[in-house]
């Protein structure tokens, strides 16, 4: 029996795991190959419907409310990155509810020496849906040449920067979702109706009327998730201050879901039966 | 003597008594259904949702335009939700529901069943569908009626006229769903089958884009198919843009499409039956 | 100080009453209308190293709960708990690494993948050595066989064969205490004898603590010199199986259980209060 001590050595104990679990992962799916790249193609049809969609609306108008093709798939390429590596690994934070709680799988992750959000995460990705981030790269560089974008050379880190902002965004209103169900028995139906929401940043804020905007931007922030981060990285610059907030927004996101869900666990294991 | 005396005989069920029999399945959903009325109330919550990013994209589409695709903005306002509120209830997930019943072997129980397979499928889609008409679609259109005032249909001829068009997209719609289903006989890798046919119909059936967005090409293709029938045309029907005779055309190309499908599933399904090893649970 | 040491322990839990109508609904929204049940009442548990202890009551008697509370699971509502140097619920991750645990109805396996891949990933969890890993996995195969179906995925195993892998995993990082939860439900005769005859093994020679909850007493006869019995909360019994024999006759132990559940309450002649005398 081995012991581990210290919080360094924790974090990388869980970053060694997380690994073999990807490992795992592959070497399961490579097994069901087939399943495995039909999943990624069908992600890719859903994505081909929000881009036919843009393409078809653009041969009939020039610009929406200033807003070229070019820019708009910019935009949805951004949006794509992140919301690829979301799909990829925060996308079953949802089956936490019924599953974890309700069925009491919770109890199978609390017996491990690991911690319980991340053994959550860690068994439910789907790391092949990460394709939808490559598809975005591809969106992003084509229509950014279309437009004579040309990058900088703080655009590369920036880039970075915002996207993981805008992944722990996601992390942080999944995380808090699916700490809501140790608290209310079972799925509330919350979930479908945030995802939907979630797609409103895929498009300029300039299209919304005030109360949604403001939703968007300080309840639910996905005007982080897509428009905001791509409009600097399109040097629209009047966006800079908006656009500079996204990581700080994601990182209050993500730390202020997780403290509900060390307290939703605590519920767990005070109430739990 | 009469055969139905004999012992061990079947009685030959006259059309009637399946009739009553599709009836009673009919209710029997429409019952089913009413114990999940509540997740209907916050699925009501997520349409309004979803029509609403449709809503300010449009709004911004046409700011200071006039019309496109032959819809000026009130008519794209209204052809939207219509279109959203209408797929509320003739959504379907025969697909998924067959392929289950395929993978589990549960389709061998039913062909020892004196029914049609497929019959009584389409009964309790009905019945289902009933249900989410009284549940979802109407509440849904009143709560956005409230929200967002949408056009009504010009006359009381097209409205009606409009529901009997949007029934035969749902039967329409039902038929596509239940062959991709059966696809599963074939193949254990359905959900892309199933993601394909939904991206097929969301583009194509004018849910999301009105046909006469799109290029020439595009239209005379999308012409040979019945997926327009399901949302497109009585969209416009509803708008008062197919009126008259032409409205005729268009239920009659819907029966086309009905009986055309019907005959695609019972040959497909008659050709499964036979050639594939079910599955024994 | 024992391994297991559980003084005054008591787990109450709130039911919550769903008012009726859509009236109910609202209030409730407001302020819930529930009832205080009290799963385990005060119970003491103390178990020393090595033992082998068989713990039983009917369903709802409080013996999941005991053993969740045990485990670290759920935190106890009164009462002290202090198992193999901690608080189980205080530290989790830490007092993990040094217990082992097997559910009956669920198993702790990875479903899809391989079972062998299922041990990998443990090993690399509860940080085992590879030669360690390697001498346990052959050590647990002469016993419990499982070599055959080493390579197939969980869901393709019966449960005979799935209980072999899910105790193998449990043990796999020599912890010092074992739980099991109904290791031998739905089991053949054969299953349940090399399961009996592996948990005998492992207690022995290994000397590892093993706590079984169990409704089958044909377990407890073969292997528990010693058990507990749990009934609404309260412990009824918990001493020597061999005193219930001397006080009652070697017949069933079913009979014997079914006149505890009656209220006769036996002489306890309870192993830990002589404890001192021989581990001083």
């Amino acid at each position: 029996m081995s012991k581990q001590s210290g919080w360094r050595q924790d974090a990388a104990n869980h970053i060694i795991i997380f690994f073999h679990y990807m490992a795992q992962y592959i070497k399961t799916k490579m097994a069901y190959r087939a399943d495995f790249f039909i999943y990624a193609f069908s992600d890719l049809l859903q994505q081909s419907v929000n881009l036919i969609f843009i393409l078809v609306i653009f041969t009939k108008v020039p610009a929406i409310k200033g807003w070229t093709r070019d820019q708009i798939l910019f935009i949805y390429g951004f949006f794509l990155i992140p919301f690829g590596l979301y799909s990829g690994f925060l996308n079953h934070l949802f089956d936490v509810p019924e599953k974890y709680v309700l069925e009491g799988e919770l109890d199978r992750v609390l017996l491990r020496p690991l911690n319980a959000w991340f053994q959550v995460v860690v068994e439910t990705m789907n790391p092949e849906l990460l394709i939808g981030t490559v598809t975005g790269i591809v969106i992003m560089v084509y229509s950014g040449n279309a437009m004579g974008l040309v990058p900088t050379w703080w655009d590369f880190p920036l880039t970075l920067v915002l996207v993981v902002g805008a992944t722990m965004i996601y992390a942080g209103v999944y995380t808090f979702l699916a700490s809501l169900g140790f608290w209310t028995e079972g799925n509330m139906g919350l979930m479908p109706m945030v995802y939907n929401l979630s797609n409103y940043g895929r498009y300029p804020m300039t299209i919304y009327r005030g109360p949604v905007r403001f939703i968007l931007t300080w309840v639910l922030p996905f005007a982080f998730v897509g428009f905001y981060p791509a409009a600097i990285l399109m040097h629209r610059y009047e966006y800079i201050g908006y656009a500079l907030l996204t990581p700080i927004i994601g990182i209050i996101s993500f730390a202020f879901s997780y403290w509900v869900w060390v307290i939703g666990i605590r519920r767990y294991r005070g109430t739990g039966s | 003597m009469p055969d139905h005396d004999l012992p061990g005989r079947s009685r030959p069920v006259g059309f009637g008594n399946r009739f009553l029999l599709y009836l009673e399945l009919v209710r029997m959903e429409f019952v089913n259904n009413l114990a999940y009325r509540s997740s209907y109330f916050t699925g009501i919550f997520n349409y309004t949702i979803q029509i609403g990013a449709y809503f300010f994209l449009w709004d911004a589409i046409y700011s200071g335009r006039r019309a496109i695709g032959g819809l000026n903005k009130e008519e794209m306002i209204t052809y939207v939700i219509v279109a959203w509120v209408a797929r509320s209830f003739y959504f379907s997930n025969l697909d998924r529901r067959v392929a289950v019943e395929i993978r589990d072997g549960k389709i061998a129980l039913e062909l020892i069943r004196p029914y049609s397979y497929q019959m009584v499928k389409y009964a309790r889609a009905s019945g289902e569908a009933f249900f989410r008409i009284l549940f979802f679609a109407v509440p849904a259109g009143t709560v956005i009626y409230f929200i967002r005032p949408f056009g009504l249909p010009p006359d009381w001829q097209a409205g009606l006229l409009f529901l009997l068009a949007v029934i035969g997209g749902f039967v329409i719609n039902s038929q596509i769903s239940m062959i991709a289903g059966f696809c599963a006989f074939f193949t254990q890798s359905t959900s892309g089958i199933f993601r394909a046919k939904r991206v097929v119909m969301d583009l194509f059936s004018g849910l999301l884009l009105p046909i006469s967005f799109y290029p020439g090409w595009a239209r005379d293709i999308i012409k040979l198919f019945p997926f327009q029938t399901v949302s497109y045309m009585p969209n416009l029907i509803y708008l008062g843009k197919i009126t008259g005779g032409a409205v005729l055309k268009v239920i009659l190309l819907q029966l086309f499409w009905v009986a055309f499908l019907g005959l695609v599933s019972v040959l497909f399904w008659r050709f499964a039956v036979k050639h594939v090893v079910i599955q024994g649970g | 100080m024992a391994l297991i040491e559980a003084r005054g322990l008591t787990k109450e839990f709130r039911i919550f009453r769903r008012r009726e109508g859509v009236m109910g609904a609202f209030r409730d929204l407001f302020q819930r209308d529930y009832t205080t049940l009290r799963a385990v009442d005060g119970i003491d548990f103390v178990v020393a190293e090595g033992e082998m202890v068989g713990y039983i009551g009917a369903n709802g008697a409080g013996k999941s709960t005991t053993i969740k509370m045990l485990t670290g699971i759920l935190v106890p509502t009164a009462g002290s708990v202090n198992v193999n140097g901690f608080i189980p619920y205080k530290e989790r991750e830490k007092y993990t690494r040094g217990i082992g645990v097997v559910f009956g109805q669920r198993s702790q396996l990875w479903w899809d993948i391989a079972v062998i891949e299922s041990f990998k990933l443990l090993r690399r969890i509860y940080n085992v050595s590879q030669e360690e890993f390697k001498a346990r996995l052959k050590k647990f195969d002469d016993i419990l066989e499982f070599g055959s179906f080493l390579h197939l995925p969980v869901r393709k195993l019966s449960l005979g064969q799935r209980m072999r892998c899910d105790l193998t995993a449990a043990l796999l990082h020599n912890p010092a205490i074992l739980f099991l939860d109904e290791p031998t439900i739905g089991l053949d005769v054969l299953g349940k004898a090399k399961i009996r005859e592996f948990l005998k093994e492992i207690n022995s020679e290994s000397k590892t603590t093993v706590i079984l909850t169990t409704h089958d007493l044909g377990d407890i006869e073969a292997l528990c010199p010693r058990v507990a019995i749990i009934d609404k909360g309260k412990m009824l019994y918990d001493g020597s199986v061999d005193n219930l024999y001397a006080q009652w006759g070697h017949d069933k132990m079913e009979d014997i259980v079914k006149k505890i559940y009656e209220g006769c309450k036996p002489e306890q002649y309870c192993m830990i209060e002589n404890w001192g005398d021989t581990h001083a």
